[in-house]
């Protein structure tokens, strides 16, 4: 037993010598193997298997092993409660992206066009941005709640004398996914206007053209790719999103996020959150493949040659 | 002969006072950033229990004493750092390897790998979430501390190989082929040539994958178990339960730690590096 052992052993050894010796000298396949096969079977393992299996756990009646079914589908889509949270997701992720395009860059062209301390003003917009998300929201339930910031401000002003706050409001689930999104936003709005070259503004100018003018038929359209990977980094999060519903909505105000949660911790009704997570990921492709339409990869643009 | 329309007139108030409006728009809009964070940290002074109003009667710094004396903050706090602590090395030795691989080689299957990298950083959590605590339990995995950690290095490896890979891209690569004209092999070439040049990015890679780690929440939310609580999940609870003078606090280190873990980042490689979050 223990001879076999150690034969085993020794032969396993010779491989692994074999192993480091190809690795130096040449056979490039199997140093890529060896460079990528790790990171690549991690992501594989813990992140494409498990979508494909949530995928077909939602055409499944329970846990598996169970029958096929579409009832989890035909339930999403024929349930008014849902097709209400889906329109509600989808308006709120409409609402959210439109506001954080118009304010990120208006910012990211005032820093670009009329400010020297770039770099103290992009520092400015990402420290925010990395402090943590659910602090992020609290900070906003401080400002919005019964005597909270808002209140104070609006009783001081003589605005009103009710002091009931704004927290768990269609306007406040808004607030929060506009607050959150807008730095990640505006970085690709700053990469497309700092990259674009100034000279075809002064063409406009010269040309007769106002500085409005310019904007629409010129800057605007240069920084068309910009816009696009703003577009799908506020849009895609959004419409996934369950913290903020949760936190700044509350019960009031339902987002699918929120619905799968629920789904997964409360309800225990795993193939119908899956089915509703399958949703989400149509969505995302959704909004993936009309940016695409409408440009350039939006996606793939930060980062190099990506596919 | 001048045409005085409205327009004309609209663009040229605009082309005199245009530039005017550029200081006014960023600080609007630093200042709605900043705003919230003023305020708890503001806030995290204030006296009395339960509901806080604002402004507060008074001033105190109770509850950042009370902070060190509540055993469910401190073992939340050692959870997340424990978590970090083996998440992060994992995932910037995988991100280190997947930026060479996918900087140095043309090879079949690079775009599925691109799609790999790529994929986790668009779905949104919850449906990674959720799809990671279906398929942990499937395998007989189910949640805990180390379903935690594989979450917090699907998490990592994405964005660390975005951060690590423009190292490798702007590595001369003439300094790999002197040294290995001077006779040194493959792995001696890339632990004492190749290495040392990219370590900047992996430094700054590691920070921002263990801010990443410290504050993520929504995969460690769904493969936790009760036994489990990082610090975001802790804070999470204690909120929906309502709002506590000592959520706050912790607020307070969290931002505190995000500057530090930033700036650092940032004086290891630069803004634009750490700009970049997809």
């Amino acid at each position: 037993m223990t001879s076999r052992l150690s034969v085993l052993m020794e032969r396993r050894e010779w491989a692994s010598l074999a192993l480091v010796k190809s690795f130096v000298q040449g056979s490039s396949s199997l140093r890529i193997g060896l460079i990528l096969g790790l990171p690549s079977l991690l992501l594989v393992l813990f992140f494409f298997i498990p979508l494909l299996s949530m995928v077909r756990l939602s055409f499944l009646e329970n846990l598996p092993p169970a029958p096929y079914t579409l009832s989890n589908y035909i339930e999403v889509f024929t349930s008014e409660i849902y097709i209400g949270i889906l329109r509600q997701t989808t308006l709120i992720t409409i609402l959210t992206t439109v506001l954080v395009i118009v304010l990120g860059y208006s910012f990211a062209y005032s820093i670009v066009r009329w400010s020297k301390r770039t770099t103290y003003l992009l520092l400015l917009l990402i420290l925010p941005f990395w402090t943590n998300y659910i602090v992020r929201m609290y900070a906003w339930i401080n400002i919005l709640q019964q005597n909270g910031v808002v209140n104070w401000l609006e009783v001081t002003l003589g605005l009103t004398n009710d002091p009931s706050g704004y927290l768990y409001s269609f306007n406040a689930v808004v607030l929060g996914l506009v607050y959150v999104w807008l730095p990640l936003a505006t970085l690709p709005f700053y990469a497309s206007i700092e990259g674009m070259d100034e000279s075809l503004i002064e063409a406009g100018k010269d040309l007769g053209a106002g500085p409005i003018k310019t904007f629409w038929t010129v800057t605007l359209p240069q920084t068309k790719n910009g816009v696009l990977a703003g577009i799908t980094l506020v849009a895609i999060p959004t419409f996934g999103s369950f913290v903020t519903p949760a936190l700044l909505g509350g019960t009031n105000i339902l987002m699918l996020g929120q619905v799968i949660d629920t789904q997964f911790n409360q309800a225990f009704d795993w193939p119908f959150g899956a089915a509703l997570g399958t949703v989400v990921v149509v969505g995302v492709f959704v909004v993936i493949g009309l940016t695409q339409l409408a440009g350039h990869s939006a996606i793939g643009s930060r980062g190099g040659e990506s596919p | 002969v001048s045409t005085r329309s409205p327009q004309r007139t609209v663009e040229r108030w605009v082309e005199q006072n245009g530039r005017k409006a550029g200081p006014l728009i960023y600080g609007v809009f630093l200042l709605f950033l900043w705003l919230p964070i003023f305020v708890v940290s503001f806030m995290s002074f204030a006296s009395g229990e339960g509901v806080l109003q604002f402004p507060p009667n008074e001033l105190t710094l109770r509850w950042y004493t009370e902070l060190f004396s509540s055993p469910e903050i401190i073992d939340a706090t050692v959870t997340s750092f424990k978590v970090s602590a083996i998440a992060v090395p994992i995932s910037v030795f995988n991100a280190t390897l997947a930026a060479y691989g996918l900087e140095r080689y043309a090879f079949r299957g690079k775009s599925f790998l691109w799609l790999l990298v790529l994929l986790p950083l668009v779905v949104p959590l919850v449906v990674t979430g959720t799809a990671l605590l279906q398929f942990l339990n499937q395998i007989g995995l189910g949640s805990g501390f180390v379903s935690v950690v594989i979450a917090h290095v699907v998490r990592g490896i994405p964005y660390a190989t975005l951060v690590i890979l423009p190292s490798f891209l702007s590595f001369d690569k003439a300094l790999e082929e002197a040294s290995m004209d001077l006779g040194a092999n493959r792995i001696q070439t890339f632990f004492k040539v190749t290495l040392p040049n990219v370590m900047p990015g992996i430094i700054a890679g590691a920070l921002l994958v263990f801010a990443i780690s410290f504050n993520e929440f929504v995969y460690t939310y769904f493969v936790r178990d009760t036994t489990t609580i990082t610090l975001p999940v802790y804070i999470y609870n204690k909120i929906r339960l309502g709002i506590s003078p000592v959520i706050n606090v912790i607020s307070v280190l969290f931002i505190v730690i995000a500057v530090v873990v930033i700036l650092l980042a940032v004086s290891a490689t630069n803004i634009e590096r750490v700009a970049t979050r997809e």
